[in-house]
């Protein structure tokens, strides 16, 4: 008895494209409706929450920052509002700050960090939970970190105390002033206590199991410790720190919070000084906001195309 | 390049409750290429990886030609690794990951050029020297992992299932290019597998494991022809059993009365019979013949597996030629060579 | 006799087999190490142990290290109906909750055409739906506000919930993204190929396997909305108060102990959270998502 041979249907063309065994949904009609049409309808929501806002606001702020005031009179385009802002002694001393209390924090975040994912990634049981410290921390709002700066580092704050108790200082005036100072020292300290955590975070995620095994590979090849770190471990993790490092310059460049509460008026971070000329009851000094507003876009526009350029870049490194 | 001789001692190894490897005691010959063998989970990854210095042994002894090996990190130990994964290092192109060895032990920069250049051409890959790891197949990943191990000249290779995810065809070349490159270089190679086929075709000797255990070593045709154990059999594919008894010397087979000679001690035992020695059609003078029914026949490419239900006894399958005609219920008679098939203990240890 | 010797072995051999995890290093290293660890834990940890004491600080003069006297005053503050904090943690809670709905509902669609599909601009989207996240909100926000008010949204809590979407959603729309792209189409064909129609394919399907990135993208999201200040300050006026805004003031005033209780309250919530999340996934390893800056 033999059995009913089964004609064999040629196998179904497949998909579209096939990138490393995974299908993209096929190039046909879905629900009659085309492609093409169906990805707009899927980014439309997104796209114009993004776009809309995003770009009717820019254009506003833009405007603007040229003189367009149409509810005031005898207002007229011009650059003023630029111009004046080169000459701005405000202004000036504020670029200072701002790109201090930028770079320094990102910096040394970057460095404290991958060294602390170093450091916790070769705990054995403990790795979990002190890594879900540094993941819980991250919920911290920026604005309670301010204050716990305060608290710390005031003259009248726990390091003063401390600073009494170990004899260095006698009075609350003796410690030196970290808050509300020139330099911006408590400033820096709380974008360091955070983003060291952010850091860190993403330093661990990137030191996963794939590092490992490089690693080894790297020993098969009589890489020593400190080879290994130099010519394996730290190459490897770069592309992701770096990125981490490119929003962490462009949020402490453009926070407002931090140097608001541990600063001075005078000198003032560039976001602090944008809206002490907003709020300002002569709205002739609208524009000026407007236009340092604008220039803090500008410079995190091109931190953007920096933060894509590298990681385009290192993708092609990327595991 | 000549290989150094492995010797394993007692080596232990536990990972946590879980014994992975027990009491491995083997010697590996200068020069010679051996595969480790056996089903996923016996320990065999475990072993290369104490070889190579990755992994401590808990207790035991590695030495290479006599010399001790424990206390010496991988990164010291004259021994190359390559892995299931390429491992390639993404941030360097295919000549900077040949030449990492030489740059860690800080030969200048002509030598590494020259030695770098020269096994890339003998993996046929010369033109792709300045290529990205991105760019590689997965074949040409693997190629240059080998290179980038040999280029070392290690006293040692280990490969650690190197080619088990290429596809077939590139397997096959593969494993030529590794048996060339070992012909040449006659470095102590150690082959990882857990395809029996795989390792019988590319290996001088064969080191079973199974759960932990050396099971047998020897060379592929052993494991065919005299394998050490009932597992071992069953490992390389026997499918004929004829449990039975041994007394004084001599083994016989419960339910067929069959006998043969048998060294092992007293006690119950099984004779294994491979399919391809059972004659179907002319059952010569050397041969036990036994009369049976053929209940099944498939076909199976380059012969014929015909299984026979022996009268008053087990099913026996036999191997034979395609164009041989089988009639499904006729009676047939089989011949069961006498000095082919194996005594074997019937102890069956547990297998991974 | 063989003995064996502690020495430096890293990692194990990369198999399915051999998985150990941790080197045995000399002792001293490792005391040294977890030293190390331990100043490292105790600089994340002594800011936020200096709020909780000044929480429940009522007495402490300079320059003792510890209150003299400890006091629920500040905690009592907390729920004194005289206060509005009660209302700000709702209006906070209420309006974080809401971005969270929303600007996940947004980024899953556009998730699921990012990650998914290949077309052509994707990158530009991409680079559109990330430049939020990456250039500070403020000409923006300064820019917009006088259309919210000209569509009578400032001073209220819908023109805060909506504009409070634009950092929102890119996140949404990366993390839903990746989390596509990981995803085997193949099981939305086979729940087609035995019956189910989009919509169920939709519910019972792909939902399901998302859950874990659905649930970092919604907490996310609504850690970004819990913590905002600059835009809700901008939108709502000062109208619409929610704990940071309430928090400012109070740092602001002479009241520490107030301030510090009142950032406990604030941190409490996202750490709760956090830490839920972190068990509910727990499988994945200690991988962090980057939870970006909040």
């Amino acid at each position: 008895m033999t059995q009913p041979e089964l004609r064999t249907r040629p196998p179904p063309t497949g998909p579209a494209a096939t990138t490393r065994g995974r299908r993209r949904p096929a190039n046909h009609r879905r629900r009659g409706v085309p492609r093409g049409l169906w990805i707009a309808l899927l980014l439309a929501p997104a796209l114009l929450v993004v776009g809309v806002f995003f770009l009717t606001g820019i254009t506003q702020a833009v405007a603007q920052s040229l003189g367009y005031q149409p509810f005031l009179p005898g207002w007229r385009l011009s650059l003023d509002a630029y111009q004046g802002m080169f000459t701005d002694p405000a202004v000036r001393a504020s670029l200072l700050l701002t790109a201090r209390i930028a770079i320094i924090p990102t910096v040394l975040s970057a460095v404290l960090g991958v060294s602390a994912a170093l450091l916790i990634r070769r705990l054995g049981r403990s790795r979990n939970w002190v890594s879900g410290i540094f993941q819980a921390n991250l919920a911290v709002p920026h604005l309670v970190g301010a204050l716990c700066m305060l608290l710390l580092l005031s003259q009248g704050g726990l390091l003063s105390r401390v600073s009494h108790a170990a004899g260095f200082t006698d009075t609350p005036a003796a410690f030196p002033a970290l808050t509300g100072d020139e330099f911006g020292w408590a400033i820096i300290a709380a974008y360091v206590w955070k983003e060291t955590e952010f850091l860190t975070v993403i330093a661990l995620a990137a030191l996963g199991r794939g590092v490992d095994d490089l690693e080894n590979a790297a020993r098969s090849l009589g890489a020593r410790p400190w080879q290994r770190l130099v010519h394996v471990t730290l190459p490897v993790i770069t592309p992701a720190v770096a990125g981490g490092a490119v929003l962490v310059f462009a949020f402490t460049a453009g926070s407002y919070e931090v140097p608001y509460l541990l600063g001075r008026p005078f000198p003032a971070t560039l976001p602090v000084v944008a809206l002490q000329y907003y709020n300002a009851t002569d709205l002739t000094a609208r524009p000026e906001a407007m236009a340092v507003a604008v220039v803090i876009t500008l410079l995190s526009g091109l931190m953007v195309a920096a933060y894509l350029f590298i990681a385009g870049r290192l993708a092609r490194r990327s595991l | 390049m000549t290989g150094t001789a492995i010797s394993l001692t007692g080596v232990r190894k536990m990972f946590g409750d879980t014994p992975a490897v027990r009491d491995l005691t083997t010697d590996i010959t200068a020069g010679s290429f051996t595969a480790l063998l056996g089903p996923s989970g016996c320990g065999k990854s475990t072993t290369l990886a104490m070889i190579g210095g990755l992994l401590d042994p808990d207790s035991g002894d590695v030495r290479f030609d006599g010399r001790s090996q424990l206390g010496v990190p991988a990164e010291r130990r004259p021994a190359g690794l390559v892995f299931q994964k390429p491992l390639l290092f993404p941030h360097l192109n295919v000549e900077q990951n040949v030449a990492f060895g030489l740059r860690m032990r800080r030969l200048d920069r002509a030598n590494t050029r020259d030695r770098v250049t020269s096994i890339l051409d003998r993996v046929q890959l010369g033109a792709m020297a300045k290529r990205r790891v991105g760019e590689l197949s997965g074949g040409q990943e693997q190629r240059v992992a080998l290179a980038r191990a040999l280029v070392l000249e290690p006293q040692v290779l280990l490969l650690d299932e190197p080619f088990s995810q290429l596809d077939a065809t590139l397997r096959a070349e593969m494993r030529c290019l590794v048996k060339d490159l070992h012909t040449e270089s006659q470095v102590t190679t150690v082959f990882v597998t857990h395809d029996q086929a795989e390792a019988v075709e590319v290996a001088d000797t064969i080191a079973l494991m199974l759960d932990g255990r050396l099971e047998g070593q020897g060379d592929p045709e052993m494991f065919y022809t005299a394998p050490p154990s009932l597992i071992a059999a069953r490992f390389f594919g026997v499918t004929n059993e004829l449990p039975g008894t041994v007394r004084t010397g001599v083994f016989t087979a419960a339910s067929t009365g069959l006998r043969r000679p048998a060294t092992l001690p007293d006690g119950p035992a099984v004779l294994v019979i491979r399919p391809e020695t059972i004659t179907l059609t002319s059952p010569s003078g050397d041969d036990d013949t036994m009369d049976g029914v053929a209940v099944a026949a498939r076909f199976a490419g380059t012969h014929l597996a015909v299984d026979v239900q022996l009268t008053g006894g087990p099913l026996v399958t036999a191997h034979a030629p395609v164009t041989t005609s089988v009639r499904l219920g006729a009676p047939m008679t089989v011949g069961l060579p006498r000095a082919g098939g194996v005594v074997v203990a019937a102890d069956l240890r547990h297998a991974g | 006799m063989t003995t064996t010797s502690r020495r430096v072995a890293a990692g194990a051999a990369p198999t399915q087999e051999a998985t150990e995890p941790v080197a045995r290093r000399p002792l001293s290293v490792r005391t040294g190490r977890r030293l190390l660890v331990g100043l490292l834990l105790v600089t994340v940890l002594l800011p936020l142990v200096a709020l909780l004491i000044w929480s429940v600080a009522g007495q402490w003069r300079y320059p003792d290290l510890l209150p003299q006297q400890l006091s629920l005053r500040g905690v009592g503050l907390l729920f004194d109906p005289r206060s509005d904090i009660l209302q700000g943690l709702g209006t906070s809670a209420g309006i974080a909750t809401a971005v969270a709905v929303l600007a996940c509902l947004i980024g899953f669609p556009a998730g699921r055409a990012i990650g998914l599909y290949r077309f052509r601009g994707r990158r530009a989207v991409q680079f559109l739906l990330l430049s939020p996240v990456i250039v500070p909100g403020l000409a923006v926000t300064l820019g917009i506000q006088v259309f919210f008010v000209r569509y009578h949204l400032s001073d209220s809590i819908l023109g805060v919930v909506l504009v409070q979407l634009m950092p929102t959603v890119p996140y949404a729309a990366i993390i839903l993204g990746a989390a596509f792209a990981n995803l085997d189409i193949d099981y939305e064909r086979q729940a087609r190929a035995l019956g189910a129609g989009p919509v169920r394919v939709l519910l019972f399907v792909t939902v399901p396997l998302l859950r874990p990135a659905i649930a970092v993208a919604a907490l996310l999201t609504f850690l970004i909305s819990w913590s905002e200040y600059v835009l809700t300050l901008l939108i709502g006026g000062g109208q619409v108060k929610t704990l940071p805004l309430l928090l400012f003031a109070a740092i602001g005033s002479s009241d520490t102990t107030a301030a510090a209780a009142l950032a406990v309250l604030v941190i409490a919530p996202p750490l709760l959270l956090v830490v839920a999340a972190t068990r509910l996934l727990s499988g994945r390893s200690g991988n962090g998502v980057g939870f970006g800056r909040l």
